[in-house]
């Protein structure tokens, strides 16, 4: 068996999840710079030249703070508290290498009913992750708990989210409130009828 | 064909009767000889082999949750972008070039200048009608899994209109749906 061809080992983004050569033609060039200049400087000459540029401006020190993954398959940048700064995490606010604040997205959960092919419907469900839920995790006690398909796919601006087949809406805030006792009521939002009310 | 794809595309999965599987594992291994040595890795015979029917006559095979060729109806099966990025050299490779890359991506098929221009590259032994992959200038890895509309022959001489057919393509809802629960 010693012919045996070896997985080609690619790098990929775990921002956008592309392998990272193609970064530069992602959704979101921009939010994939950090972590290419600290994992794939070699793909992209000029990000270094630029980061190197802005030095004096401690561009880095900031970087540092935003908290570089060091790859892997997280799709998310994971977000490393630095030097013992206890900044609440509500209130962290990301500095991109362009020297513009981010705000921190708000911790909150939010429940969307969608209609296809008039009989079929998806419920969908974002922000589990925001909570510190594995959404692989999640999804299966939602499939399991509903006797439904559930997977965890990527939203329309790039984030995971959960669809569950099936019109569930109203029961899942139960199901999540209980589960996951971490979940306060507040932080659960319905949308409906393209507006986002909540659901406590 | 992904484009749009998500998992309420699926209409079942199901675990396959043992000769339906080896008949899937003969042709996959028929299709890229490649592939013959790690097959029992990626299609463990031990292993349950779904079959997943979505919208559009679109199967999906799967193993252990994660999706790893798909076909058309009873066309040939093609490798995922995830496993064709491991074994890179089971498929004809054609290349377009780097302005090719942004259609590419969203989804466009694959017009024949795009193939023969400078930065452009094809695989003289590549035939009509076969699954391909498709590289890009400058890249390492490739970019979407393409299905030949004309032989790479035909795609150099006649140099119009579409020559591949995109039907896989990085961040599509294929590329997305890495598992499926
Ligand atoms: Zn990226």
């Amino acid at each position: 068996m010693a012919e045996k061809p070896q997985p080609v080992r690619v790098l990929y983004c775990p921002v956008c999840s592309l392998p990272a050569e193609y970064c530069e033609f992602g959704p979101d060039f921009e939010k994939c710079k950090p972590w290419l200049i600290e994992n794939a400087p070699e793909l992209y000459p000029d990000l270094l030249k630029d980061r190197n540029n802005k030095q004096v401006d401690k561009v880095s020190e900031q970087l540092q703070s935003v908290g570089i993954s060091s790859g892997g398959g997280d799709v998310a940048a994971t977000v490393i508290p630095s030097g013992g700064t206890s900044t609440s995490k509500q209130e962290e606010v990301k500095r991109l290498p362009g020297g513009k604040i981010k705000k921190k997205e708000k911790q909150e959960i939010i429940i969307e009913k969608i209609v296809r092919n008039k009989r079929k419907c998806v419920t969908v469900v974002k922000g589990l992750d925001l909570f510190g839920i594995k959404l692989s995790d999640a999804s299966k006690k939602l499939g399991k708990k509903f006797a439904t398909g559930a997977s965890v796919v990527k939203g329309p601006t790039e984030k995971e989210q959960i669809d569950v087949q099936g019109d569930i809406a109203y029961d899942i805030m139960e199901f999540i409130t209980e589960t996951w006792p971490d979940v306060p009521e507040t932080a659960i939002y319905f949308i409906e009828d393209g507006r986002k009310v909540a659901a406590a | 064909m992904f484009k749009k794809f998500s998992s309420e595309d699926v209409s079942s999965q199901n675990q396959v009767k043992a000769s339906v599987q080896r008949k899937i594992r003969q042709s996959i291994a028929d299709e890229y000889p490649g592939l013959e040595p790690v097959l029992d890795d990626l299609l463990p015979k031990k292993s349950p082999l779904i079959v997943v029917k979505c919208q559009n006559h679109l199967n999906l095979v799967m193993v252990n949750n994660v999706p790893l060729f798909f076909n058309v109806r009873d066309g040939p099966y093609m490798p995922t972008l995830r496993l064709l990025h491991q074994y890179p050299d089971i498929m004809k490779k054609l290349q377009v070039d780097r302005g090719a890359i942004k259609f590419v991506l969203s989804g466009a098929n694959i017009m024949c200048p795009g193939l023969t221009s400078p930065g452009g590259a094809l695989d003289d032994d590549a035939l009509a009608e076969t699954p391909v992959a498709i590289m890009a200038e400058g890249k390492k890895h490739a970019l979407a899994i393409g299905f030949t509309k004309m032989s790479a022959k035909d795609i150099r001489a006649i140099n119009k209109g579409i020559g591949v057919d995109n039907m896989h393509y990085l961040n599509d809802g294929l590329w997305k749906m890495e598992r499926l629960e």
